[in-house]
């Protein structure tokens, strides 16, 4: 599974992806466990940080599974 | 309805003319220009640098505009954003509506900028004069 980084979270991370894997699909709590294990700094973003898969906002009864494109999507500010 | 959604890193270009296809359809095309003003939130900056997640920003805003087209009746939407380093007094954004009337190509055209800065996955980070 992809995982996309952008803006301000992309630069403290100092990265803009990585790759994870699943032995079956996940709820966002058990992703976000496994990416927090990962990439420690992400907590301080979780609250305002929502999931994207596959281009679209995840639903809270999504669930997450290798071969998905997962974006963590911060607050945007287009225009 | 016509839709064009480009994202590009060099400066906008001036926009041609609006689409043949509101031709005889539409009287009204209304544009918006957005540009880098050199104070953001009370802090000098020399540009802004966007970051676009461009194929989820692509089918957000097609979704928005398809909307926006059943509500006001769109017949053509063309909008153009930059991404990458937009300096102070540079277009940032560009986004053009054709409506029936006056009155549904302004709304939707505000309406659309709105919906921009809600849930579209654009970012901007500012950067500091050296």
């Amino acid at each position: 599974m992809k995982i996309l980084y952008f803006a301000h979270v992309a630069k403290t991370l100092g990265r803009r992806e990585d790759e994870v894997s699943f032995s079956a699909p996940v709820t966002a709590e058990a992703l976000w466990e496994k990416l927090l294990t990962l990439r420690p700094a992400l907590g301080q973003y979780r609250a305002t940080i929502h999931l994207a898969r596959n281009s679209e906002y995840a639903g809270p009864q999504d669930q997450f599974a290798d071969g998905d494109e997962v974006a963590l999507i911060p607050p945007v500010s287009g225009g | 309805m016509w839709s064009e959604i480009l994202f590009m890193e060099a400066p906008l270009p001036s926009p041609p003319s609006p689409p043949e296809a509101m031709h005889g359809v539409a009287g009204a095309w209304a544009e918006f220009h957005g540009y880098v003003r050199a104070d953001e939130h009370g802090q000098k900056i020399s540009a802004l640098r966007y970051d676009i997640y461009e194929p989820m920003a692509r089918k957000q805003l097609a979704a928005h505009i398809e909307e926006l087209a059943k509500t006001h009746g769109l017949v053509a939407v063309r909008f153009w954003h930059r991404s990458g380093l937009v300096r102070v007094g540079e277009a940032s954004v560009y986004a053009a509506v054709a409506a029936p009337h006056r009155k549904e190509a302004f709304a939707a055209l505000g309406e659309l900028m709105n919906r921009l800065k809600k849930d579209v996955p654009i970012w901007k980070a500012e950067i500091l004069p050296e």
